[in-house]
């Protein structure tokens, strides 16, 4: 267990980030963001025992990206079946100053979050895999389930599709 | 419009997105806190299981009511088999659980009712060889043909020593003597010889007799008189149940 836990932590330090900023570029509020990555997190921590020793989940950083692309995906499911409220009841969802907030105050970098979140989403995926985290062709290939051809095909119109919207803001 | 070496350039900029450290360390330390994942959770089962598990649990896993469960099971099988031998026939395996059966419920009959019920186990027996002959179960026929004489000669005697007159009674006895003829001819058109039933003749021309007697000495009206006539004919021919069908009619005049 211990050997897990440690292991574990490992994949933990290396993914924190990068999942926390994928979630939080497809929810933009902190609140939501943590939440959804701690639970992506808590889910992989309970398949990697399950899976463990004899089967390892052969690729991590796929499954965790994957977790994290469904639990958006609820979340905007479930965002869809709540009531409208009127704008005066509309609270700030982060009221403490983190760094996402000043991220925010830069207007150019809040132009191109709003420009990734106007792509669809699986344009969204690939423009934040591809530029943002660095992945490689295969490794997104394999994510998508799709050639390195198609895989490639995809990245150049995702970022054709960016520029469009970026120049609009 | 912004050159695509820009706009990648602001892309990566968006790398200052990161969570709170604090919180990192506070989720990475409460999710491996949590329970040891690596026993595989069960599968939901069915409601059927739970209730099926429940109760087993209940009675199998308790000492103290494992003789009740024990004595349950036994008394369902019992039952059970109980019912799947009333669909027997002479020769199958579980056949004497059948007539075990069809014994217990005489213990529940009057005596007056007594030979009715048996001449009724007779009629069975009788249906019973209709269905080995149909079925073509050769192996079967002598013991089905040995039931209904049995049958028959049990019926027989109770009838002999019953001293009833109630009209009631004879009415049912003669039912049931009716339907064995028919369905004896039934039976032996089938090409199956089952012979006489002397002792059933034998009851019924005594109970015929006690009946006829009955009626001799009495005033009775033209109706009655040619009845009684009638009734004397038939038992001459030996033909008693008729004779007592006809006997019944003076008792019951026919308006």
């Amino acid at each position: 267990m211990k050997h897990l836990q440690e292991s574990f932590s490992k994949i933990y330090d290396q993914y924190i980030e990068k999942i926390y900023r994928f979630v939080f570029l497809k929810v933009n509020s902190q609140d939501i963001a943590q939440d959804i990555t701690s639970e992506t997190f808590l889910r992989c921590w309970q398949a990697y025992q399950k899976n463990n020793p004899n089967n390892e989940i052969k690729n991590v950083s796929a499954f965790l990206y994957k977790i994290a692309r469904n639990l958006v995906i609820d979340h905007y499911r479930e965002k869809g079946r709540t009531d409208v409220v009127s704008v005066d009841f509309v609270t700030l969802n982060d009221q403490k100053p983190g760094l996402e907030e000043k991220i925010a105050i830069n207007s150019e970098l809040e132009q191109m979050k709003t420009a990734i979140s106007k792509l669809r989403d699986d344009y969204q995926n690939i423009i934040i895999w591809y530029y943002l985290e660095e992945m490689s062709v295969p490794e997104i290939a394999q994510m998508l389930g799709k050639t390195e051809q198609a895989t490639r095909v995809m990245i150049h119109r995702a970022l054709k599709s960016l520029k469009g919207h970026f120049g609009q803001v | 419009m912004v050159a695509e070496k820009e706009l990648i350039a602001k892309i990566k900029e968006l790398k200052q997105i990161k969570p709170n450290p604090d919180w990192a360390s506070l989720v990475k330390s409460q999710i491996l806190a949590k329970g040891d994942y690596s026993i595989p959770e069960k599968a939901p089962s069915s409601g059927k299981e739970n209730v099926l598990s429940l109760f087993f649990s209940k009675f199998f896993f308790q000492p103290r009511l494992k003789p009740v469960f024990a004595f349950s099971l036994t008394l369902f099988l019992f039952l059970g088999l109980f019912g799947f031998a009333q669909h027997t026939v002479p020769g199958d395996f579980l056949y004497p659980l059948k007539k075990i059966t069809e014994q217990g419920r005489e213990f529940f009959v009057s005596r007056d009712d007594l030979p009715k019920v048996q001449l009724e186990m007779a009629n069975k027996r009788l249906e019973e060889l209709t269905q080995i002959v149909k079925k073509n179960e050769v192996k079967k026929l002598a013991p089905a043909i040995n039931e209904f004489h049995a049958n028959v000669e049990k019926a027989a005697k109770t009838l002999a020593n019953s001293t009833s007159s109630n009209p009631e009674h004879i009415k049912a006895l003669v039912n049931e003597t009716q339907k064995i003829k028919e369905q004896k001819e039934k039976v032996e058109s089938m090409g199956v010889v089952l012979g006489e039933t002397k002792e059933l003749d034998s009851a019924l021309s005594q109970l015929a007799e006690q009946e006829l007697k009955r009626f001799e000495g009495q005033i009775l009206t033209d109706d009655q008189e040619e009845l009684l006539k009638q009734a004397n004919k038939y038992y001459k021919e030996k033909n008693y149940a008729r004779a007592l069908e006809v006997i019944l009619q003076m008792s019951y005049p026919q308006q």
